[in-house]
């Protein structure tokens, strides 16, 4: 692209002469080589994020200096593009992983085949983990978390309803009826037994839970499986459960979700780990449970961030970088990460009880082989998401499943090709 | 500031320049004083007009160039010639944005205008008591972010939590979940819009209608029209050129409709409530196809510069007829 | 449209006979006025119910913001939603970054604007219709299209994270241009005519004459100005990198919460932070704004 002579502009510099110029991170000859990490953890886990930073600075003083900037995922497409159009954007950055593909499709991360190659500064790693980095059969990063979505109850509603947790959707539509509350009758329970979240999710999960349960899916090995009879019923089996039972509200998004579970609405909510956070801050007595079994299978969509290396990065900077992500995959390194970010631990060769002093962590670690990778590969995920979000929303308004879902592998196969 | 030049100045300000460079002068004088203006009127338009020639038409331009290729916005972009056009006009997904798009401005539009001159005309009402109360009440909302605003009527109508959902149950009339439902949802975002811009357009009205001479409503009172037959006669036709301004950027701004779409639908439901410029943020910052969003962008710039002019031209005439 | 009037007498109302009422003995009240009155009020009300909310909710605890049947005012008032923005935020940093950002933009765009719809409205030169036409139709992309080629301009001049890469991009914009020029047209020109004849430059007959007698209309671009940067998100999110040059609207996407999510209280209350500051610099100019368009017009 073709850029404007500064001396154009000139006169413009003159009438605001303002501040100073200042350019991203380089690696002068000298010096130690500097690296620009943005990432969006905001929470505790930005703190033990910010620590394995200045621990790893520490460790390699004079040599490698890393430097963190916030960038919240809400917004990082929106500041990532044009800082890469620029060339003046982070050399690592972090972001939700099924965003990774596109990304790494159109050529702005380096392939990391060579850093996976080499068995010392890569342990095994969760294999759903790795499938959110990996594009065409070549990984482009570093998974930084990989969590199945999973139950969050309320115990203090449990109990006043002497009801169990349940451990397959038959107990789970049965918990959900015992649990709705609709005192004064007029249609609007003041408490639902459940919520479940079906648009602008953290992880876009719920729906592609169900359909794992029951034997379905959505995308599986670079073809739509959509339009498959497990999926109708699925469909069809929470249609009825929802809108017979009126057990969940419909339409709820991720932040309408989190409010109800954590202001003791609703009994049961799928979230991730963040929601025991939540839960604590307000008060709310809550358990942990793995998603109830489906007829067919027990499993739950993953929430996965990754982190890759732009190309922006030179050789300096790109070796600097793999030394930062073996370090991070250390072992004590991805223990602290784990039990500081409230999320399992990556490494296959960790067990709950070594992070059993996070119970959260510990109780995740034990779900994490449930876990599946959303759309991993899958390029344009965007178009993927919305034919769910679309195929989904129209079945809970009670539209006839067989076209939705005939429309909705259409449209997917269609992302798919692109 | 003076009261004396009433309605005939303008007339008079038209014959005005010909003293300056006018049919009575020499022609050598007549086009040096010409040239002479130019230059003068380039000094005053030279800070704008660099700074919009280097941020605004450059970047523009790149745009252009853009839309004929396969960008990402990184790395190297192929010439796809006409490729990222023939696309807009097969893709049913654009054909549906485009519809959309065009029932929000339907919606919005005369809306805006109509409450906003509504509004202009009470509060410029000499009966009305507190009219500085109402004005700046009614202006606040400007004042707030369209995100903001957005998020705050998403909460107002929450059919769980939501204070307005729940007191309009109480007098029997049950929205629903307004923004999930597919008729309900476009008008909702497309009100928010209204309710967040309407206090800048009354403000431009209340100004068009103080400009209207009072000497007027006396004569027409007089021959004996009534109240809407003044509304008609005299403070429709005498607004033209405010309702023509106002109509013009009301219409521009619903056509570029993304913010509070983004925050209160995300474009749903079912796609209900995606515009063009939706297609155009999720195609360049979400599927990286910037020549793509740029081509689209570049069909929206030609069709909002039609439909503006439409409206010049037929403002125009019905200011030569009144 | 003929009026080029700049009345201090506003229009009658165009009222029809009226039905007078007797109200409280002394004051003789037509009925249509309380009906007016009513109107306007409970319309006001109404427009005014959104900010209620952002206001109340801000003080609500989590679960009162998510409880049914929902209340206007918070039962157990609260300044926990507060908490993080003034704890984790550079907060008086942000502020002072959005005064410089939001007030930087408007005073060389109203000014730069003001030159160039003067240049518009009251020079006759060749071309100015196109001109203007073209200067319209900049408005007519959406941001979204040109939002890379400016940034990759801004990083080209270094100016990422610098209050010139802020401000410069937004030093001119076209509606302004536009909108002033509509308002110099309408203004008389005999005013100037006569001072052109007694040799006054045409920097002066901007400065002394036009410019004063358009000074409502002025404000009013100004708010516009001031109010639509200290609002926006994205330009200051994408131009600033460094969280010490953010402002504080930009600052605000920090404070999200666990997982990403933030709660509708803090939400609330982040945009009440946000937006105080802006009321009360509008309550100082909002004498002089409404009133001077009321009783003069913005003309």
């Amino acid at each position: 692209m073709k850029r404007i002579p500064a001396l154009v502009v000139a006169p413009v510099c003159l009438a605001l002469t303002l501040a100073a110029c200042s350019g991203g991170g380089s690696s002068d000859s000298d010096g130690p080589v500097e690296l620009t990490f943005w990432h969006g953890y905001t929470e505790a886990d930005g703190d033990v994020l910010e620590q394995i930073v200045d621990d790893f600075n520490a460790a390699h003083d004079g040599e490698i200096t890393i430097t963190t900037q916030v960038n919240p995922w809400d917004v990082i497409d929106d500041t990532f593009l044009p800082a890469l159009s620029a060339d003046n954007g982070p050399e690592i950055v972090a972001m939700p992983a099924e965003r990774l593909p596109v990304y790494a499709d159109r050529g702005a991360f380096v392939e990391l085949d060579d850093f996976y190659a080499d068995d010392e500064s890569t342990p095994d790693l969760n294999p759903g983990a790795l499938d959110m980095v990996t594009v065409d059969g070549t990984a482009y990063g570093v998974p930084t978390g990989f969590v199945p979505l999973t139950m969050f109850y309320n115990k203090a509603l449990f109990d006043a309803a002497g009801v169990a947790v349940p451990t397959t959707w038959d107990e789970w539509v049965a918990a959900a009826q015992a649990l709705t509350v609709d005192e004064n009758g007029d249609g609007t329970p003041e408490q639902y037994g459940l919520a479940l979240a079906d648009h602008a999710t953290v992880g876009n999960g719920v729906w592609p839970t169900l359909f794992y349960g029951n034997g379905g899916a959505i995308v599986e090995d670079g073809r739509a499986v959509v339009d498959s009879p497990e999926n109708a019923e699925t469909l069809e089996f929470w249609h009825d459960a929802v809108t017979a039972g009126a057990i969940s509200p419909t339409g709820v998004d991720g932040v309408t979700g989190d409010g109800l579970f954590s202001s003791g609405r609703v009994a049961m909510y799928i979230g991730g780990p963040w929601m025991a956070t939540v839960s604590e801050e307000n008060g709310v007595d809550y358990g942990i449970a793995p998603v109830p079994a489906g007829p067919a299978d027990q499993a739950a969509s993953a929430i996965g961030v990754s982190m890759a290396l732009t190309r922006q990065a030179d050789q300096a900077q790109q070796e600097a970088a793999e030394e930062f992500f073996s370090f991070f995959l250390s072992r004590e390194e991805s223990v602290a990460w784990a039990l500081g970010s409230g999320w399992p631990p990556l490494r296959t060769d960790i067990a709950a009880d070594e992070v059993d002093e996070n119970p959260v962590v510990a109780a995740l670690t034990e779900q994490a082989e449930l876990g599946r990778p959303l759309l991993p590969g899958v390029v344009n995920s965007t178009d993927v998401l919305t034919a769910v979000d679309d195929l989904t929303q129209r079945a809970m308004a009670g539209e006839p499943v067989d076209d939705l879902l005939a429309q909705a592998q259409a449209a997917v196969q269609a992302a798919l090709d692109d | 500031m003076t009261t004396a030049h009433a309605a005939g100045s303008r007339k008079r300000a038209y014959r005005a320049p010909a003293p300056l460079g006018g049919r009575g002068g020499p022609v050598r004088q007549r086009t040096r004083t010409g040239s002479r203006r130019t230059r003068t009127a380039l000094a005053f338009l030279a800070p704008a007009l660099i700074i919009l020639a280097v941020f605004v038409v450059w970047p523009m331009v790149s745009a252009l160039q853009m839309s004929f290729t396969d960008a990402s916005g990184f790395g190297q972009a192929e010439w796809v010639g006409l490729d990222n056009y023939t696309r807009i006009f097969t893709d049913p997904d654009i054909r549906d944005a485009v519809v959309n798009t065009v029932v929000y401005a339907l919606i919005f539009t005369p809306t805006a205008v109509v409450v906003a001159l509504a509004l202009a005309l009470l509060l410029t009402n000499d009966r009305l008591p507190l009219r500085g109360l109402f004005r700046t009440s009614l202006f606040l909302p400007f004042i707030i972010s369209l995100a903001v605003a957005a998020l705050a009527w998403s909460y107002l109508i929450d059919p769980q939590v939501g204070l307005l959902h729940y007191w309009l149950r109480g007098l029997g009339i049950d929205l629903g979940n307004v923004l999930q439902d597919p008729t309900l949802a476009m008008p909702a975002v497309a009100l928010v819009a209204v309710w967040k811009n309407f206090g800048f357009y009354m403000v431009i009205f209340m100004a068009g209608l103080q400009e209207i001479p009072g000497s007027l409503y006396e004569a027409a009172k007089m021959d004996g029209a009534g109240a809407w037959s003044r509304f008609r006669h005299i403070t429709l036709p005498m607004l033209s050129n405010t309702t023509a301004f106002v109509l013009i950027f009301a219409l521009i701004a619903a056509l570029q409709a993304f913010d509070q779409i983004y925050v209160m639908t995300g474009g749903g439901p079912y796609g209900n409530t995606q515009t063009v410029v939706m297609e155009i943020y999720e195609s360049g910052f979400r599927k990286l196809e910037l020549g793509f969003a740029s081509a689209l962008s570049y069909v929206l710039l030609l069709a909002t510069l039609a439909l503006s002019i439409v409206q010049f031209v037929f403002f125009g005439r019905r200011e030569e007829e009144s | 449209m003929s009026a080029a009037t700049l009345r201090a007498t506003p229009a009658p109302a165009p009222a029809p006979e009226q039905r007078r009422v007797v109200v409280a003995g002394r004051r003789r009240v037509r009925l249509s006025t309380v009906l007016l009155t009513a109107a306007v009020a409970v319309t006001t009300l109404i427009v005014l119910l959104p900010l209620f909310i952002v206001l109340f909710t801000a003080f609500k605890p989590t679960a009162e913001v998510n409880a049914y049947p929902p209340t206007l005012l918070p039962d157990a008032w609260t300044t926990a939603n507060f908490d993080r923005i003034f704890t984790d935020l550079p907060f008086a940093r942000l502020i002072g970054n959005s005064v410089l950002f939001a007030g930087g933009v408007t005073v060389f765009a109203v000014a730069f604007d003001a030159l160039a719809a003067y240049a518009l409205a009251r020079i006759d030169f060749r071309g100015r219709r196109t001109l203007l036409v073209a200067i319209v139709a900049t408005l007519m992309i959406p941001f979204q299209a040109t939002l890379i080629p400016v940034y990759q301009i801004v990083s080209d001049l270094g100016w990422v994270n610098t209050f010139a890469g802020l401000i410069a991009p937004r030093a001119a914009d076209a509606f302004g241009i536009f909108f002033l020029r509509q308002f110099f047209v309408a203004l008389p020109r005999d005013l100037d005519n006569a001072a052109r004849i007694d040799g006054a430059s045409e920097l002066r007959v901007f400065w002394q004459i036009v410019l004063p007698n358009a000074r409502p209309a002025v404000l009013t671009l100004a708010i516009f100005v001031f109010v639509n940067n200290w609002n926006d998100l994205l330009w200051p999110l994408v131009f600033t990198t460094e969280r010490e040059m953010g402002t504080i609207t930009s600052g605000l996407t920090q404070l999200t919460g666990p997982g990403g999510i933030v709660p509708y209280g803090v939400m609330m209350a982040g945009a009440l932070v946000a937006v105080v500051p802006l009321v009360l610099a509008f309550m100082l100019v909002q004498r002089k704004f409404i009133e001077s368009i009321a009783t003069t017009g913005l003309k």
